[in-house]
């Protein structure tokens, strides 16, 4: 209890914050009229009061965090927020059970845009709004973990990239560099989100839409408010909007931060990533329009440009809007989408996956140990821009990248066990772990995850979950030096 | 010229020497009377005869090898060696054409087992015994080149192993010693042969049929003489003594020779691979044989276990017989047979994959990344029994399976832009890398591999050598690097 009491302690106030988010949807379903208007109330209420009592219970233990309590914080935010989230759900339509009410949230905060409800044109705006709201969350929540948190208990490699923070963190208390870095980092965010929100009203989205669309694009979460995601408005402007929000999300926000201070280019010339994001993404935008043009999918190239750059940038960066049934191309096509979206989001973004720095590294170490075959004594550093890399980061990076494989190798297996079909098992664990939202087959973009048992659904909760947390945060949860005193 | 010049020298003695292979099946020809004769009598003429001329022109290069040219050589002998192999099938087979020829040969001699024939029961014996006598050459070429050739050059973490190999490894030249490890170990790998085939003899098969299935099983290849595979021979009895000997075969050879050098059975406890690989195994089939009678497949237990252990026990030592075709049962065991196939076979066996020494190692690697996220500070070994393991080798380990996995994606995405459909593209490739023999889908036990067009044949036959020669040997002859001054 000792050991549990402090952790309690921030995770009540971190409820007591969240209950306030649900003020912006009870406002709009006050403003609208819509039904779900009680449905907030009670949220509102029941959240802010256990999250009170919480913090009034952990208040006696309260003491400065060490970072094994991190790792339980971390996790314990990620699975009791989507908890509480799921009750303006559960209270509007109690018959879509927790199973299911759980996945779209943790779906929602992990931004990975799966979504197990259809219909939801007619769903009442206050809800629509609540599912975007937490993706937008779910998106800030993600950049203090990728910037401040994750690097501080050196999961995966992730100490790479204190150098790049831009306020002190020389110093080894957690909270008060975590408070700084994340205001700055999460204004940009911000000012980013209203940006894309007027650029949609301007393309001719509603205010609503807009909004909604922002939410979800900024922070690469792909719910929509349309059971045709963005293909119901099937306007090439919006897709372009779209498209840049995607790919500006998709880039460290540090760099963003950077640039906005020194009002030049240069921050994203120094950002190791950048160029492979961007170079990657327009490579195969070109590649998959030619592939499925020669196929005949498409008979005009430009209007397979334009559905291939839209789907292509919005499965690579991990957003998941689709604007077309992509399920339908040649296998190869969304296949390659799939493998990008494992890739391409930079390490600071709200995006999935490996991230691009990993794979950059892992690729350098094989070039490497290809030269060492060839020179065994030579000491061929590995390096990011033109410092070396020390092997330490190296170690925990191959072990991630060893990890993520086996995961996805694992609960490939396991939906395979329940019944599912390789390529729907496969592709739902992927698109899953990288939160990048519709896979193929029987959860394609033209159809949700409402045809999962609930043993499947857990497991893709549960696989969503690990992605988010870059697997260790969890996995180090069930070693047994985690509890040994 | 003078950099290659003397690896032809060896390369020309090896190809006069492999003439001789052909005497085998010319002998049973000439017995039997089966009409094939010429095609051996060809075979040997033409690869002796340019052995020969080889060996005249590059005489004058002759000089000690070292570690750059041993890539070179073992990558010329298993590219060119199945050419020759090819000859006696494109004789006896004129409509066969050189693609299909090239790829049954290497399939042979990578010991992989995946056909592009049927009708193999109306064959003539000798044809047969010699597809299955490139097997068994095969793992006469793959025991030394795991034991003694792969550690000396130090590829994927295979220095760890020298200090297992039976004859003392301190010297530097490469030929005394090779010659002097792989006299031993060939003649415990010739005794244990020669044991199997009196079993399946005394078993119920006839001569030809045992003497063609010991090769394939020691050699873990997995070619037959039936197009039913062992299910022809329908025979609990029969279907025992290839367990049994896939088994021994999957052990690395260096344990029996020590266990036979010794004559007691201590070597095998001491070897750190077996218990993991019977204890995976064990585990593996028990869970199986229940799966299969959970879905209803089977409805004795006695007849589930016994499909469930051949075929996994076939398919998981990358061997690759069948008795039944497993590719109608539920999706779960046939993947959960591919992905055993990856790394059950010992390091020194016949087998393919990863090996289970690097699976080990890949586990407590990671154990020990999550440990130290817990311990920040300390210093924390891997160890095998009771050593630590170097940095370097584990390093190597590492980038050895990114490049596996990595090479996995890279092959199944090229298979399936060529128009394979998702899922056997990537059976065949892990089948292909393995060594294992016939994957899922189109390739699945009941067919074969003449179904690919001949860029996905060649795809394949590449694959085959890859997996075989454990990627860094083939990919580093491929660098630039190594062809720079």
């Amino acid at each position: 209890m000792h050991r549990l009491a402090p952790v309690l302690h921030v995770l009540g106030l971190v409820i007591l914050i969240f209950s306030f988010t649900m003020l912006a949807p009870l406002l709009t379903a006050l403003i609208a009229h819509d039904a779900a208007q009680y449905a907030f109330d009670e949220s509102f209420a029941v959240t802010l009061i256990t999250g009170f009592a919480l913090w009034l219970v952990g208040r006696r233990w309260r003491r400065e965090l060490k970072v094994r309590d991190g790792f339980l914080l971390v996790l314990l935010v990620w699975t009791g927020l989507p908890a509480f989230a799921t009750l303006p759900f559960l209270i509007y339509a109690p018959e879509m059970g927790f199973t299911d009410a759980y996945f779209e949230t943790i779906s929602g905060l992990t931004t990975t845009g799966a979504t197990v409800m259809s219909g939801l044109d007619t769903l009442p705006p206050s809800l629509n709004l609540w599912r975007h709201l937490l993706n937008w969350l779910g998106g800030m929540g993600i950049i203090v973990l990728a910037v401040a948190i994750l690097p501080l208990l050196g999961i995966g490699g992730r100490q790479l990239l204190k150098a790049e923070l831009p306020g002190p963190i020389k110093d080894s208390k957690l909270t008060p560099r975590i408070a700084d870095t994340a205001k700055l980092l999460w204004a940009m965010y911000a000012v980013l989100t209203v940006l894309c929100m007027l650029a949609l009203k301007l393309a001719g989205m509603s205010w609503f839409d807009a909004v909604c669309h922002a939410f979800a694009a900024l922070s690469l979460g792909g719910f929509s408010t349309h059971d045709a995601s963005v293909g119901y408005f099937n306007s090439p402007l919006i897709e372009a909007v779209l498209i840049v929000f995607m790919l500006l999300a998709a880039l460290n926000f540090v760099t963003h931060f950077l640039a906005f201070r020194q009002r030049s280019l240069t921050a994203y010339r120094r950002d190791p990533e950048v160029a492979g994001v961007l170079g990657l993404v327009i490579a195969s935008c070109l590649g998959i329009s030619l592939y499925i043009w020669q196929a005949g999918t498409y008979p005009e190239f430009l209007t397979a440009l334009r559905h291939v750059s839209f789907n292509l940038v919005s499965i690579a960066t991990d957003c998941g809007f689709a604007s077309t049934d992509f399920n339908t191309w040649p296998m190869f096509a969304p296949m390659w989408m799939l493998l990008l979206s494992c890739i391409t989001a930079s390490s600071g973004s709200t995006g999935g996956g490996l991230k691009m720095i990993r794979a950059v590294l892992m690729f350098r170490q094989g070039v490497r140990e290809l030269e060492h075959q060839l020179h065994p004594a030579a000491r061929l550093p590995v390096k990011i821009g033109s410092h070396a890399v020390p092997n330490q980061i190296i170690f925990a990076i191959q072990a991630f990248v060893m990890m993520y494989i086996a995961t996805i190798v694992a609960m490939t297996l396991v939906l395979l066990a329940s019944g599912l079909d390789f390529v729907s098992a496969f592709s739902a664990v992927i698109a899953c772990i990288n939160n990048a939202g519709p896979g193929l087959n029987e959860v394609g973009p033209a159809t949700n995850y409402a045809g999962l048992n609930d043993f499947q659904t857990w497991a893709l909760a549960f696989t969503m979950l690990l992605g988010r947390l870059e697997l260790f945060t969890v996995f180090v949860l069930f070693t047994r030096a985690f509890w040994r005193i | 010229m003078s950099q290659i010049l003397p690896v032809i020298h060896i390369l020309s003695k090896v190809m006069m020497l492999f003439a001789f292979a052909f005497v085998l099946p010319l002998g049973v020809s000439f017995a039997l009377d089966d009409g094939a004769q010429l095609a051996y009598d060809e075979a040997i003429l033409i690869t002796f005869f340019s052995g020969l001329v080889l060996w005249l022109l590059s005489r004058r290069g002759k000089r000690e090898l070292q570690t750059r040219d041993g890539f070179l050589l073992v990558v010329l002998i298993w590219t060119v060696l199945p050419v020759y192999s090819a000859i006696p099938l494109l004789v006896y087979l004129p409509e066969m054409r050189f693609t299909d020829a090239y790829f049954e040969a290497v399939s042979g001699l990578t010991a992989t087992g995946a056909t592009v024939m049927s009708g193999l029961d109306s064959l003539p014996p000798s044809i047969n015994i010699w597809r299955t006598q490139m097997h068994w050459i095969g793992g006469m070429g793959v025991i030394v080149l795991v034991v003694a050739v792969l550690p000396m050059l130090g590829v994927g973490g295979r220095q760890l192993f020298k200090a297992e190999t039976p004859t003392p490894m301190k010297d530097s030249k490469l030929t005394p010693r090779m010659a002097e490890t792989a006299k031993g170990l060939w003649q415990v790998y010739g005794l244990i042969t020669l044991i199997c085939m009196g079993a399946l003899w005394a078993g119920g098969m006839n001569w030809i049929d045992a003497v063609v299935h010991g090769f394939s099983v020691m050699g873990l290849g997995g070619l037959s003489s039936h197009d039913a595979s062992m299910g022809y021979f329908d025979s609990v009895l029969l279907e025992f003594i290839v367990m049994a000997f896939a088994l021994i075969a999957a052990i690395s050879f260096s344990t029996h020779f020590m266990a036979f050098r010794m004559r007691n059975l201590l070597a095998y406890r001491y070897d750190s691979e077996i218990r993991w690989t019977f204890g995976v195994l064990g585990a593996s089939i028990l869970g199986l044989t229940f799966f299969l009678l959970y879905k209803g497949f089977y409805l004795d237990f006695p007849e589930a276990l016994r499909h469930a252990a051949f075929n996994t026990i076939s398919v998981a030592t990358t061997l690759g017989f069948a008795t039944t075709d497993y590719n109608v049962w539920p999706y779960f065991a046939p993947m959960w047979m591919l992905f055993l196939s990856s790394f059950i076979a010992g390091s020194g066996s016949t087998g393919g994959g990863i090996k289970m020494l690097r699976a080990v190692l890949l586990y407590k690697q990671v154990y020990r990344e999550l440990a130290k996220l817990v311990h920040p500070s300390a210093t924390i070994h891997t160890k095998l029994g009771t050593q630590p393991v170097p940095a370097k080798i584990i390093y190597a380990v590492l980038a050895f399976l990114f490049i596996y996995v990595a090479s996995i994606i890279i092959m199944s995405f090229i298979l399936s832009a060529s128009g394979l459909d998702v899922f056997t593209s990537f059976t065949a490739i892990v089948a292909m890398v393995n060594n294992t023999g016939p994957g899922l889908g189109q390739v699945g036990p009941a067919s074969t591999y003449a179904v690919l067009n001949d860029f996905q044949t060649w795809v394949c036959s590449f694959a085959m050598l890859l997996g075989r020669l454990e990627f860094f040997t083939l990919l580093v002859v491929l660098t630039p690097v190594f062809w720079r001054k």
